[in-house]
């Protein structure tokens, strides 16, 4: 990478890397409560997310783009987490799925849980939620799309990385920039 | 392991069970309670460890399973320990639990492990909720539910929450129905607002009865003459879902095909009249044959045809006139319906 971290991508080339980028996206899930069965739900035929180029259940985190934190995240799992997370090669993704993985949710004063996977890990994208639809995680993959097709390699290569998206909390898709 | 004689139709009653008990561990059984069907037998500290053993290997106990334990937090008296075991044999539960020693600084309970190794993790559960230490445990330590570095013993009653230490608790123990400025909306309790299931059960079935009304009496004309005979029995059969004789059957599939026709024949003449309830399902008419020669059948069927649309009008005459007073006195905006 000694080349893309330094110098900005001409405008196609970029455009046409990261609209490969943005629609294969190898998912890690850590399903860690309800959450997860309501993204096995997103992932199978009826809302089935594989059409907005995201290939469930990666091999391992090594093979992984995408991590997805769906449950209740505990102090006793989190090193497991972030020990995952650092497995995965960059460019990757964060997802936090639901209230638990965004800040505790309901177990916001348990003497066990971890308030939101952002204390351990970056996350792009939160989706609120207890549990979410699997429209919502369907919403989030989008959001994340468009963070990716606008995104400046360099920069992330870099480490710089974009403030989060939550799901309805800021501006809507539509009014964020087309990706084109 | 165990000899296992008992069976489960003799196993031991829990005043049997305590006798035994009490006969092989002396002043180690301090009292027995039996409630909500869980037999609970409190034993002394010292003879935690023999009445484990007692409860295994005696052949008439056989609680040869190890099926849960844990702490309970009984403030300023201290811990108490609980272990549950089961019996496969017999099909017999027994609670055995214990004060234990050292009050609220150092709990300190006898360890079960060498008699049933099952306990190992409860116990290293028990210690990592309670703090309450096992001594005879292989090692209750390092932590096993929570992270390793954890301080303090969550489940005691005097633990505090770092979170709620911040922020207090916003929840409220019985949450009422607000308007948008604050102030408690009161409900008026309707019929579907029972209290509980007996009683959502009874106004369930009232409004069961009002939605399907039964169907009328026999027809009877205002002179008292009977229309049809066989009419009243289609009104009923159709409706009430009454199970049919097969013998009967046959008849009945005639008939409703014949007061189909006569309907067919009503609605040209008589294009206001409402849909009634008790009309016969149309698709019960299209089944079965025949069996009646063709011109004895056409007499038949005009006879009662003529008979079948006179008793038809004057019914839906006297049921829209019957329609008009008011409401049902027993409707369901009756307030003491739902008692």
């Amino acid at each position: 990478m000694g080349l893309m971290d330094q110098v900005e991508l001409p405008q196609p080339v970029k455009y046409v890397f990261n609209w490969g980028r943005k629609y294969s996206l190898w998912c890690f899930n850590f399903g860690l409560a309800c959450c997860a069965i309501e993204f096995i739900a997103a992932s199978t035929s009826r809302h089935d997310f594989i059409r907005h180029g995201v290939i469930p259940f990666a091999h391992g985190p090594r093979q992984a783009d995408l991590l997805v934190v769906s449950g209740t995240l505990t102090d006793k799992m989190a090193p497991a987490v972030k020990r995952l997370y650092e497995e995965m090669a960059e460019p990757k993704y964060v997802i936090s799925f639901g209230s638990c993985a965004n800040c505790g949710g309901p177990y916001w004063d348990s003497y066990s849980v971890t308030k939101g996977v952002d204390q351990i890990i970056p996350v792009d994208v939160y989706v609120p939620g207890c549990p979410p639809r699997p429209e919502a995680l369907l919403d989030g993959i989008i959001a994340l799309q468009h963070r990716i097709q606008n995104e400046s390699l360099k920069d992330r290569i870099a480490g710089r990385r974009l403030d989060p998206v939550t799901l309805g909390a800021d501006a809507p898709l539509a009014l964020e920039g087309s990706s084109s | 392991m165990t000899d296992v004689l008992a069976r489960r139709d003799r196993a031991l009653t829990p005043e049997e069970t305590e006798e035994l008990l009490r006969d092989r561990l002396g002043d180690g059984v301090q009292r027995s309670v039996l409630e909500f069907g869980v037999f609970t037998v409190w034993i002394a500290q010292e003879a935690w460890v023999a009445a484990a053993r007692t409860c295994r290997d005696e052949p008439l106990l056989a609680y040869d399973m190890f099926d849960n334990a844990f702490g309970v937090d009984a403030r300023e008296e201290g811990f108490d320990y609980v272990a549950i075991l089961y019996s496969t044999s017999t099909g017999n539960r027994i609670v055995l639990r214990t004060r234990c020693e050292g009050g609220r600084e150092a709990p300190v309970c006898p360890s079960m492990v060498e008699v049933y190794r099952g306990a190992d993790w409860m116990e290293r559960e028990t210690w990592d909720m309670f703090g309450i230490d096992f001594p005879g445990h292989p090692s209750v330590s390092p932590r096993i539910l929570t992270v390793e570095n954890f301080e303090g013993w969550p489940l005691r009653k005097d633990f505090h929450l770092a979170s709620r230490a911040a922020k207090p608790w916003p929840g409220v123990a019985e949450p009422k129905e607000m308007d948008d400025e604050g102030n408690i909306i009161e409900r008026e309790k309707r019929i579907g607002d029972a209290p509980g299931p007996y009683e959502l059960d009874k106004v369930m079935g009232e409004q069961a009865k009002l939605a399907n009304p039964l169907p009328e009496p026999p027809a009877v004309t205002e002179e008292g003459e009977e229309v049809a005979a066989t009419a009243p029995v289609a009104d009923r059969a159709s409706d009430s879902g009454q199970v049919l004789a097969s013998d009967q059957e046959r008849g009945l599939e005639e008939e409703q095909k014949l007061r189909h026709e006569a309907d067919v024949e009503l609605s040209g003449g008589e294009a206001e009249r409402e849909p009634t309830v008790d009309e016969p399902a149309s698709d019960v008419a299209d089944q079965g044959e025949s069996a009646i020669p063709a011109a004895e059948a056409a007499k038949k069927a005009d006879d009662r045809r003529k008979a079948q649309a006179e008793a038809r009008a004057k019914k839906a005459a006297e049921r829209a006139a019957a329609d008009e007073p008011g409401d049902d006195p027993a409707g369901p905006d009756d307030p003491e319906g739902d008692a």
